[in-house]
């Protein structure tokens, strides 16, 4: 009976450890009994619970439970660096609910809380360039390339925007410095033969198509670029094998791989 | 006077027809030009847009803990989580 009693008081022991443990580490232990204050920490705390909660359902895919969290902690105003913390993460959720234009403005009120938030830039260009917005894309992007200038991410998503908006002199020069840095990136290499292309400059976007096609024999769409370069060049017999290579190689990519036998078969032999 | 319009008459149906085969023809070349540009500059795309950087805790960016902070300002392609399939930018 005595060993019953000690072993039933043990495991009440452990539970209640068990559950002394759930509490959160950075829980404040009030010290005060004015209620202002015990508010505040009582805000703190909940902010804190809901991040946590937030950031596990995110996670696990529930985005509209996820939104619901972090509308909670943005309509309790956390100060910095949660505020903006909290619109960044709502920004992501409301992206994943289809909602890109609630989530470009809770990545500007992001930014407006945190002029230098890097992150938030990167993903505010993405999803205006989702929502088609390419005046604000370049708009953010021009700020993120004016504060990050070495960042891989902010050459290419100013030159992806620069693209799409026909300002090729921009998308030249910034998919140029990306590769300084990353010559071994096939997509940035196609992305400078676009530009070269539009320029004009049929010599450069070959030799960077070819370069892309060296780090990515497979890489259908440049291999159709390269058909297409190799056409106004006037290298007919060599734009045919080009665009026959990237039948082959668009086997996942019906659309393409129609366009591409059907300029194969344009050219005469 | 009649058999001067007998005669005019045929050599002037054939010049409308010659006139609307020229015209025709060069209507057919030039969309046939335009199709074959559009068919190329609508697949002259540029590469996707990044993927979104991922969640921050309640920490905020700052701090090396942050992983979307350093991705966003990091040199290298990789750690910047760019588009890295070739096959279908």
């Amino acid at each position: 009976m005595r060993v019953l009693l000690l072993v039933a008081l043990l495991i009440q022991a452990a539970t209640g450890f068990g559950l002394a443990q759930t509490y959160a580490p950075r829980s404040p232990v009030p010290r005060t009994t004015s209620l202002p204050e015990l508010r505040a920490i009582a805000a703190r705390r909940e902010i804190e619970e809901r991040f946590t909660i937030g950031l596990d359902l995110q996670a696990r895919g529930d985005w509209e439970a996820a939104r619901g969290e972090f509308e909670q902690i943005v309509v309790l105003h956390p100060s910095e660096p949660q505020g903006s913390t909290a619109h960044y993460d709502l920004a992501i959720a409301y992206s994943n609910l289809h909602r890109n234009d609630d989530a470009a403005r809770e990545l500007r009120a992001a930014i407006a809380l945190d002029p230098d938030f890097l992150a938030a830039m990167a993903n505010l260009v993405s999803i205006d360039l989702a929502r088609g917005d390419l005046r604000e894309a370049r708009k953010v992007a021009d700020r993120y390339v004016a504060l990050a200038p070495a960042s891989a991410r902010a050459l290419y998503s100013r030159g992806i925007v620069a693209l799409q908006s026909g300002d090729n002199a921009v998308a030249r020069a910034d998919f140029g410095k990306l590769l300084s840095e990353n010559p071994s990136y096939a997509v940035a290499h196609y992305d400078l033969a676009l530009a070269e292309e539009r320029l004009g400059r049929y010599d450069a976007a070959e030799r960077e198509l070819q370069s892309a096609l060296v780090l990515a024999p497979a890489y259908a769409r440049a291999r159709f670029a390269l058909g297409v370069v190799l056409l106004r060049e006037g290298e007919h017999a060599k734009a045919r094998d080009e665009f026959a290579r990237a039948t082959v190689d668009a086997a996942g990519d019906p659309g393409l791989a129609n366009i591409a036998a059907a300029m194969r078969d344009s050219i005469k032999n | 006077m009649m058999e001067g319009v007998s005669t005019h008459l045929p050599r002037l149906l054939v010049a409308i027809a010659l006139a609307l085969g020229i015209l025709c023809s060069g209507r057919f070349a030039v969309a046939a030009a335009t199709s074959l540009d559009d068919l190329i500059a609508g697949n002259l795309v540029p590469s996707a847009a990044p993927a979104l950087l991922g969640p921050i805790t309640s920490a905020g960016r700052v701090g090396w803990a942050c992983k979307p902070e350093r991705s966003a300002a990091a040199r290298g392609y990789r750690q910047a989580e760019l588009p890295a399939d070739p096959s279908s930018p």
